[in-house]
C-alpha cells in the first residue's frame, strides 16, 4: 500500500513538471514534448530532468503582452487563434486558472497561443474589452472576440473552449 | 390701449418682442417700481454688464406687451429676464443661475460650449460618488485623480485615502489586532492550541493590498459602466473653465468644463524637522510597508496616530506613542483619556509632552535603525530613543496648493489650506465646488464626502433641493478599545448649553465575553449628554468597547431622529450585548454616584 501511493506521487509530480507548458511548435521539442502523451517515459526520472533544463530559445506558450502596440502585433494581427487570459495580481482564482489554461493551450501543440495581460499594467486593454471581474479570457480569431468567459473552469471545459477556439 | 383682438396685431407685437429679444444680449422687462427688478438689475450693474430694461408700466401697450410674453415664455410676472436670446426668468430664477454660473456662462458670450458638463478633481469617495451621480443623470463628466507618491515613493490606486491608506486597510489591520486578542481569549473558553502564536506582517500586507487591488479595479469598472470619462493626470486649473491635465510621462492635456468639483483630500503632514521626509514613513507608507516596521515610534496623537499604534501593538510590536499636547483633539477627552489608558495598560508607550527635534538614521535595513532625538514642551529634558519605525501622524494637509485655485479665483483658508464652502457645497466662484476633507469646518469621513457629492450632483443636474447635513454625524475611532460617538463632544455641550441645562448619563460596563477571559473589566464605558431644555434630547453619544462603529451607527440614527432620554429608557434592550448599556442608564455624572460594576 505504502509503496503504491508512493509510486502514485511520483506519477503525480511527474506529470506536473512536464506538462506541456510551452508551445511545441519549436522543432527541437516538439516530439519528445508531444509523445509525452504516452506515460510510460515520463517516470524516468533521468528524462525528467532533461526536460527541466531551461530552454529560452524556444517558443513559449504564453506571452505577456508588453503595451497596446504588443497587443495589436501580437494578439490582433496574429495568424494563430489567440486566448487572451485578463489577470491580476490581486486575484486568487487567477492564479488557479492561469496554469490550468496554459497546459490546455499546450495541449493544442502550437495551434493556439495564450496572451496574458494584467489589468493593472494594462487597464486601458481591459477596459476597452469590457473587463468586470478577473478571470477573463477572451478567445480571438483574427482580431474578432469569438468566445469569453469569466472565473474557474475546470481542464475539460478549457480543453472544449480551446478546441472550439481552433475549430476542433 | 385695448386688448389685441385682431391676429395682425398679435404678430406685429410678438415680432416687436423677438426683435427687442435678438437685439439685446441683455433685456429685462420690467416694471419701474418693482423691487424684484431694481435687485436683477442691480445684479447687472454688479456684474458691470450692460442691461436694457424695458419699463411696461411707463409704456402705453405694457400691458399687451406683458399678456404677449406670457404666452411666448409661460411668463406672466416681471422681471422677466433674457440673456443672449435665452429665456432666464423671473428674479429667483436669475439669482439661481447667477449662483449655478449659467448667467456667466451665457454672459460669456456667443454660448461658449465646454468639453464637458462637468469635471470632477479627486478620484477619492467624494468625488467618484458625485461624478457617477452626475453622469447618471446624463451629464458628460470626467473624473481625474493623480497620487503624487511619498517621499519613500508609496504610491496606490484610483479610490483615494479611505480605500488604499484609510478605512479600509486600517480597518482589516485592527482586525488582525483583535483576532490576536481573541487569540489569548480563545484558550480561556478551552480551546487548545500549544505552539507560540506568530504573526506573519507580509502575509497581512499581501492579503490587504490584494483586496485593496480588487476594490481599485472596481471603481475603474464602475466609472466605465457609468460612461464618466477617467484620467489618471495631475490636474490644475490655468483658467476659470479650463485645466491641464499633466500624466505620469508629463504629457499635457487641456480640458475645460462648465463645472468643476474639487475633491482632492488630504495628505500626511510631515513635521519640518531633519530627517522626517528622508527616514520616517506616515500613513500612506504603513499599509504597503513590504516588511515588519518593528519597533515603532508613533509621532501624534491623531486618531490615525492611536489607530496605527494601536494595531501595531496589537501584532505584538513594541509601540510608543509621542504626545505633544492632548489626545484626539476635538472628541470628547473624557472618552480619548479613556480609550489611551486602556491603551497603555495593554503595553503602549506614552511619551507625553515631547515633540521630536531629529531623526537620524543608525543603519539601513527593513527595517533599520533610527535615532530620535525629541525634546520636552515644559522643561529642558531631552529624548533620544532607538527605533526600527518611525511613523508621522501630526494631521493632515489639504491637497489644494498645488492645482492653481489662484488662476481659478477660488478663496482657500491661507492658514489651512481648507476651502470655505455655502452649505450647498459652492466656492466663491458660483462654477467651482467642493466636497469632503477639504472643506471647512467639516467633517472629514468618508461617508459624508461620499452623501455631499451625491446630493450636489443632484442639485445641479435634477433639481434636487436636499443639502448635506453636517449635524449628528456618527463616526468612530478603532483604537484597541473601538470608540464610537455621535453629536456633541462633553466640552462642546457645556459650551454651547452650559453647565445647567445639560444633563449628563453614564455607566461602565463590562461586556460578557469578556468575563470568561476575566479582562477589561470597568473599563468599557457608556456616555449620554441630554439638553435639559428640550425633553432630555440627546446631544451627545459616546461609546467605548468592543464593535463600537456597530454600535454607534443605529444610534446615530436614532439621534437623527432626535431621540429623548425617555424614549431611550422606554427602548428594550437586546440581551446580553454591550449596546443594551444605553436603554438602562440611570447614574448621572452631576450625581457623582458609583457607575463601576460590581462582580456577582
Amino acid at each position: 500500500m505504502a509503496h503504491r501511493l508512493l509510486v502514485r506521487r511520483i506519477w503525480t509530480v511527474s506529470v506536473r513538471d512536464v506538462r506541456c507548458p510551452r508551445a511545441p511548435s519549436s522543432a527541437l521539442y516538439s516530439t519528445s514534448l508531444c509523445s509525452s502523451a504516452s506515460p510510460q517515459p515520463l517516470l524516468s526520472p533521468r528524462r525528467s530532468l532533461t526536460r527541466a533544463l531551461p530552454v529560452t530559445s524556444r517558443r513559449q506558450v504564453s506571452f505577456n503582452v508588453q503595451d497596446q502596440e504588443d497587443f495589436t502585433e501580437r494578439v490582433i494581427n496574429s495568424e494563430l487563434p489567440v486566448v487572451i487570459d485578463f489577470h491580476a495580481q490581486w486575484c486568487g482564482p487567477c492564479k488557479i486558472l492561469g496554469p490550468r489554461l496554459e497546459k490546455a493551450i499546450g495541449k493544442q501543440k502550437g495551434r493556439v497561443t495564450m496572451a496574458k495581460v494584467d489589468i493593472d499594467e494594462h487597464t486601458d486593454l481591459a477596459i476597452e474589452y469590457g473587463v468586470s471581474a478577473v478571470p477573463t479570457v477572451i478567445a480571438m480569431r483574427g482580431g474578432d472576440v469569438i468566445d469569453q468567459f469569466v472565473g474557474i473552469k475546470d481542464e475539460d471545459q478549457l480543453d472544449s473552449f480551446v478546441k472550439k477556439l481552433i475549430g476542433q | 390701449m385695448p386688448p389685441i383682438e385682431n391676429d395682425t396685431g398679435r404678430a406685429e407685437l410678438k415680432t416687436r418682442i423677438q426683435q427687442l429679444i435678438d437685439s439685446n444680449p441683455v433685456l429685462v422687462f420690467s416694471k419701474s417700481y418693482c423691487p424684484f427688478c431694481v435687485k436683477v438689475k442691480d445684479l447687472f450693474k454688479e456684474l458691470n454688464v450692460i442691461c436694457n430694461a424695458v419699463e411696461l408700466d411707463l409704456m402705453a401697450d405694457g400691458s399687451n406687451l406683458q399678456d404677449m410674453l406670457m404666452e411666448m415664455t409661460g411668463q406672466k410676472t416681471v422681471p422677466n429676464v433674457f440673456i443672449n436670446k435665452t429665456h432666464i426668468g423671473g428674479c429667483d430664477k436669475t439669482l439661481q443661475a447667477h449662483r449655478d454660473g449659467l448667467l456667466q456662462q451665457l454672459l460669456g458670450g456667443e454660448n461658449e460650449t465646454y468639453d464637458y458638463d462637468l469635471i470632477v478633481i479627486g478620484g477619492g469617495s467624494g468625488g467618484l460618488a458625485c461624478s457617477k451621480e452626475a453622469a447618471l443623470l446624463g451629464k458628460k463628466v470626467m473624473v481625474l485623480d493623480y497620487v503624487v507618491p511619498t517621499p519613500l515613493g508609496t504610491t496606490w490606486g484610483l479610490g483615494g485615502t479611505c480605500v488604499n491608506v484609510g478605512c479600509i486597510p486600517k480597518k482589516l489591520m485592527h482586525q488582525t489586532a483583535v483576532l490576536g486578542t481573541a487569540m489569548q481569549d480563545a484558550r480561556k473558553f478551552g480551546w487548545e492550541f500549544s505552539e507560540a502564536v506568530k504573526h506573519n506582517w507580509e502575509t497581512m500586507k499581501t492579503a490587504v493590498n490584494n483586496y485593496i487591488g480588487s476594490l481599485n479595479w472596481g471603481y475603474r469598472v464602475a466609472l466605465r459602466d457609468k460612461n464618466v470619462n477617467y484620467v489618471n493626470a495631475y490636474a490644475e486649473f490655468i483658467e476659470p473653465h479650463k485645466i491641464k491635465a499633466t500624466n505620469r510621462r508629463g504629457k499635457e492635456v487641456f480640458h475645460t468644463a462648465a463645472r468643476f468639483v474639487l475633491a482632492t483630500g488630504e495628505r500626511p503632514r510631515y513635521l519640518g524637522i531633519p530627517g522626517d521626509k528622508e527616514y520616517c514613513i506616515t500613513s500612506d507608507d504603513l499599509f504597503s510597508l513590504p516588511h515588519c516596521p518593528g519597533k515603532t515610534l508613533v509621532i501624534g496623537a491623531s486618531y490615525v496616530a492611536l489607530e496605527c499604534g494601536g494595531f501595531l501593538a496589537g501584532l505584538g510590536l513594541d509601540v510608543t506613542v509621542m504626545v505633544r499636547s492632548i489626545l484626539l483633539r476635538g472628541f470628547d477627552q473624557d472618552m480619548a483619556n479613556r480609550a489611551g489608558e486602556h491603551m497603555e495598560e495593554h503595553g503602549v508607550k506614552f511619551l507625553r509632552k515631547f515633540v521630536p527635534v531629529k531623526v537620524e538614521e543608525l543603519e539601513k535595513g527593513t527595517p533599520g535603525r533610527l535615532k530620535v532625538t525629541a525634546k520636552s514642551t515644559d522643561s529642558d529634558e531631552i529624548f533620544e530613543g532607538e527605533f526600527n519605525t518611525v511613523l508621522i501622524a501630526v494631521g493632515r494637509d489639504a491637497c489644494t496648493g498645488k492645482i492653481g485655485l489662484d488662476k481659478a479665483g477660488v478663496h482657500v483658508n491661507a492658514k489651512n489650506g481648507k476651502i470655505p464652502v455655502n452649505d450647498e457645497e459652492q466656492t466663491n466662484v458660483p462654477h467651482i465646488y467642493a466636497i469632503g476633507d477639504i472643506l471647512e469646518g467639516k467633517w472629514e469621513l468618508t461617508p459624508v464626502a461620499i452623501q455631499a457629492g451625491k446630493l450636489l450632483a443632484r442639485r445641479l443636474y435634477k433639481g434636487g433641493t436636499l443639502k448635506c447635513d453636517y449635524v449628528n454625524v456618527p463616526t468612530t475611532v478603532f483604537t484597541p478599545l473601538e470608540y464610537g460617538c455621535c453629536g456633541l463632544s462633553e466640552e462642546k455641550a457645556l459650551e454651547l448649553y452650559g453647565q445647567d441645562n445639560i444633563e449628563i448619563y453614564h455607566s461602565l460596563f463590562w461586556p460578557l465575553e469578556f468575563t470568561v477571559p476575566n479582562r477589561d473589566n470597568n473599563k468599557c464605558y457608556s456616555k449620554i449628554i441630554c439638553n435639559k431644555l428640550d425633553s432630555e434630547r440627546v446631544v451627545g453619544f459616546h461609546y467605548l468597547g468592543p464593535n463600537a462603529g456597530e454600535v454607534t451607527q443605529g444610534y446615530g440614527a436614532a439621534m437623527k431622529c432626535g431621540i429623548t432620554k425617555e424614549q431611550l429608557d422606554n427602548t428594550v434592550g437586546i440581551h446580553p450585548t454591550c449596546a443594551e448599556i444605553f436603554t438602562t442608564m440611570e447614574v448621572t455624572k452631576s450625581s457623582g454616584g458609583d457607575i463601576s460594576q460590581a462582580g456577582c
